[in-house]
């Protein structure tokens, strides 16, 4: 056991005598910390841009009291869009919806660079709206990708041990005298091991310091131990599985030049090809998504609703939702035209959230469909996961559009229940709508 | 020379694993290219059949107010590039969906990549993929050793004593293994000349391509045999040239990317909104009724009509007030989105320059501009779109205007006749002669890079490095 110690110990020796593994590991803690640093960057950007925002829509709600007041006082008239009807009263309710950044951000980017993470909702407002598109950014940059801690754990760890590694082993074969070696009374298997310990034991002490400290920075101790701690342990059997692919090739390896050229061979293979061979099913079995329907709906069937009498409004309106049959504007015996039209977009909503669910529907196909293969796509799955963890990943924004439908859906209920309740908006009413969609 | 290089593909055609490879090497790109061709037909026919769709649904629409077919619109799909199977570029990024209606320059949206959980980073398994990163990998493996195990081996020294120069021996090597390089790409272009469509535009762009990674293969082979001359050994050789590809195509492109956009910063949706919102205030607003400008014009209109009031006006004025509005909208929607596009190209241009240090960076560029999938091709789409738009608003508007309504009358419709009558909107790619200007600097500095590493197996290999 000593003897196998020992080799470890010595394996250090090695290392530092050779300054390109020093250099490229120098690189690639330098690729860490910038890629965390991007994170943490991200993390505060979009942190900036909400609180911004907030800031915003505070200076309304104040404009707003003061006009409830002037109206309460009959110093000013109502104006065009009277806040004392609930439909104008909700309609001048700011109500974001923001898709807070997890402080695991600042360890992959994952998808976020290709959604919006704020939006203003109205009750007119759909989850596949225009302004729920990504930041603006150059498209060949997005192309290119980001360096995030994400892509150096997943594509440049195993380079990274490519070079740590690739003449362990091999060096003594080039110079002949491998033989020597197990004349000492050490078996190759071992031998191997004991020196893959040491850069296993140094990657991992590396990495988990590195994102220690950027997990302090960044609050991921408060809000995200588990995940953290998931991640760290998905690193660790992500390293391993690398580790364990270069023992084999190292150990039935011919040399330096061979083991290397199998090593970056497997890598090209796991990390570029196998995961561009899915990437190009995928696309051929679940083509892009022109999004017709919800065009169709956001269009056609939105005019075919408008185009309706208020007789056929109001019965859809009750038909959609009987709640409506218990309100004071239900005992009415007389159509009221203000009252209805108010209310179409409960009818609108309903159309989108149905052509809304097909389209989440048709991309978990496509999703699962990935999913189906990642035994033989790795690579892709361990990223998915970062993304996952980082709350980065298409699962993340999906539900953040369900969020978005439920603010959507409560200012809807509100329009309908108060407008046909008859209820005359004041400025306390303003307030608690206020609270509601903080 | 020639002896030389014949000799080379000599051992490399008795290499039974090179003869083994070299197949698999063309089965895969026959097969990338053919799955490319067939992907692109499918999407094509898709984004066409969806093109149709909502023409059909405009060309069909039930008599209405021409505002209020402003406001109902169209929609631009964005087409797929032919060349989209040889390298799809940026194109699973950008948006397919752009919505043209009155008043709003939209942003396309709908990205493929927005649609599904994250694949590869390094894009689909086209030719580019195979012809950008598996080729020269292959390249390097090949003439990493090919000067190196001569040296180690002794053959060299008699090789020299024979007479032949060492300029002459290193070069006819890299030139060996670049024609390995060269007959891979020769297969890959042939196959999508064979099973893709093509046409006059398509082959000069094919040709270009064909050159730029022509040029990129023998920086490739000219490097790596200078390591393998340069070098001690083996291990040397293959260690430095592995370390120059990864930064290559790992490392710069990213660092690079990223630092552009620090350079050349694009300002955040909520400030271009918001700036363009204020900027959008100061203009006419057509469904204002009380606007101040409103009133200054039609003031105008009443003088040049020569009569008093809106209802006297042979005309409609409601459609003058729209059409003026969209004038100044437009004239924002230039400053914004003009000022963005500026900024993307000023992004493009520095990106580009990292090809002094990078060849590959100008290879990629090149490769997804020259297909069609790159920023400068996205940018012509936006522009010719937003151009559609406001032709088509325009149309709406003078017909609102001018064709037979009153100021005041929302009611007045017209009919399918006159949708049917406005144009639809087909996207027409650029020449790459219209866009080649953009590539230059890619050109220059891989012809550059080709000359650079000539000069080294030229001048900075002697006796010394190789006895």
């Amino acid at each position: 056991m000593n003897r196998y110690l020992k080799i470890v110990l010595i394996e250090f020796s090695h290392f530092s005598r050779s300054p390109f593994k020093i250099t490229s590991l120098i690189f690639y803690v330098l690729a860490v910390i910038y890629g965390c640093q991007n994170g943490y960057a991200l993390i505060k950007k979009h942190n900036d841009e909400i609180t911004s925002i907030k800031s915003g829509y505070k200076s309304h709600i104040d404009k707003m009291l003061v006009q409830y007041e002037e109206i309460e006082q009959g110093s000013i008239k109502k104006p065009r869009r009277d806040p004392s009807v609930p439909y104008w009263a909700i309609w001048n309710t700011p109500s974001y919806a923001f898709k807070y950044p997890s402080p695991m951000m600042v360890f992959s980017l994952g998808q976020s660079e290709q959604y919006g993470y704020y939006k203003k909702v109205s009750n007119w407002s759909t989850t596949f709206d225009n302004d729920l598109a990504q930041e603006i950014a150059n498209p060949e940059r997005l192309s290119i990708g980001t360096l995030d801690f994400n892509f150096v754990l997943i594509y440049l760890t195993p380079i990274l041990l490519i070079i740590m590694l690739f003449n362990i082993g091999g060096l003594e074969r080039d110079m002949n005298f491998n033989k020597l070696i197990y004349l000492s009374n050490v078996t190759k298997k071992n031998w191997l091991m004991a020196r893959f310990l040491f850069y296993f034991i140094l990657l991992i002490i590396l990495l988990f310091s590195l994102l220690s400290f950027y997990g302090l920075l960044s609050g991921v101790f408060q809000n995200e131990i588990i995940s953290f701690f998931n991640l760290l342990l998905l690193i660790f059997i992500y390293v391993l599985v690398w580790f364990t692919i270069f023992y084999i090739i190292n150990f039935s390896g011919s040399g330096s030049p061979d083991q290397a050229l199998k090593m970056i061979s497997t890598w090209l293979i796991l990390c570029i090809i196998i995961p561009g061979a899915f990437h190009q099913f995928s696309s051929l079995k679940h083509p892009t998504n022109y999004m017709t329907d919800y065009l169709d709906v956001s269009r056609d069937q939105k005019y075919a609703i408008f185009e309706l009498s208020t007789d056929v409004h109001q019965s859809k309106l009750v038909e959609s939702f009987p709640n409506l049959k218990n309100t004071k504007y239900a005992g009415d015996t007389t159509v009221d035209r203000s009252i209805v039209s108010k209310c179409i977009s409960a009818l609108v909503n309903e159309l989108n959230k149905k052509v809304a669910s097909q389209i989440e529907k048709s991309s978990e196909d496509k999703n699962q469909f990935i999913k189906r293969y990642f035994l033989f796509n790795p690579v892709i799955y361990f990223q998915n996961k970062v993304n996952a963890f980082s709350k980065t990943d298409y699962y993340a924004y999906r539900d953040y559009r369900q969020h978005i439908q439920s603010i959507i859906d409560k200012k809807i209920n509100f329009i309908l229940e108060d407008t046909w309740n008859k209820v005359n908006i004041k400025k306390e009413k303003y307030i608690q709508y206020v609270e509601i969609f903080e | 020379m020639l002896t030389i290089i014949l000799n080379e593909w000599k051992i490399l055609v008795r290499n039974r694993a090179i003869v083994y490879i070299t197949i698999l090497f063309i089965l895969s790109l026959v097969s990338v290219v053919w799955m490319g061709v067939v992907q692109n037909i499918n999407q094509k026919e898709i984004q066409q059949s969806a093109q149709k769709h909502i023409r059909s649904q405009w060309d069909n629409l039930k008599p209405m107010n021409p505002h209020r077919a402003a406001h109902y619109g169209s929609y631009a799909f964005k087409p797929i590039s032919i060349l989209n199977s040889l390298d799809d570029g940026i194109s699973a990024i950008t948006g397919n969906v752009l919505k043209l209606e009155g008043h709003v320059q939209n942003e396309i949206v709908y990205s493929e990549a927005s649609q599904a959980i994250s694949l590869s980073k390094f894009g689909k398994l086209k030719s580019s993929l195979l012809l950008q990163y598996m080729i020269p990998l292959f390249l390097i493996f090949l003439a990493y050793s090919s000067i190196s195990s001569e040296k180690e081996s002794g053959r060299l020294k008699l090789l020299v004593f024979q007479g032949v120069s060492f300029f002459k021996l290193i070069f006819s090597k890299s030139i060996s293994i670049w024609f390995y390089g060269l007959f891979l790409l020769t297969i890959t272009i042939s196959a999508q000349t064979f099973l893709g469509v093509v046409n006059q535009e398509i082959l000069y762009r094919i040709a270009l391509i064909f050159l730029s990674y022509a040029c990129y293969y023998y920086v490739i082979a000219c490097l790596t045999t200078y390591f393998s001359a340069y070098l001690k050994d083996n291990t040397s050789a293959l260690s430095s040239i592995l370390a120059t590809w990864i930064i290559w195509t790992i490392f710069l492109p990213r660092i690079w990317g990223n630092s552009v956009e620090k350079f050349y910063p694009l300002p955040s949706r909520q400030d271009f909104k918001a700036t363009m919102k204020e900027d959008r205030s100061k203009g006419i607003d057509g469904h204002n009724p009380t606007d101040e400008r409103r009133e200054k014009l039609k003031n105008r209109y009443l003088k040049e009509y020569n009569v008093d009031s809106l209802k006297q006006l042979p005309i409609n004025f409601d459609g003058i007030v729209m059409q003026e509005d969209e004038e100044y909208g437009n004239l924002v929607w230039d400053k914004h989105f003009g000022s963005n596009y500026a900024i993307y190209k000023s992004q493009k241009k520095l990106y580009q320059l990292s090809g002094i240090l990078n060849p590959f960076a100008s290879l990629q560029s090149l490769s997804m501009g020259l297909c069609g999938n790159d920023m400068v091709h996205h940018l012509d789409f936006l522009e010719k779109a937003e151009k559609y738009r406001r032709y088509l608003i325009k149309e709406l508007n003078d017909k609102h205007a001018f064709g037979g309504s009153k100021t005041g009358n929302w009611k007045w419709t017209v009919d399918e006749t006159f949708f049917k009558s406005v144009e639809g909107f087909n996207y027409r790619s650029p020449s790459i002669y219209e866009k080649i200007v953009h590539y230059i600097r890619d050109i220059f500095f891989l012809m550059t890079w080709m000359f650079v590493t000539t000069l080294l197996l030229r001048f900075n290999i002697n006796k010394n490095n190789l006895l």
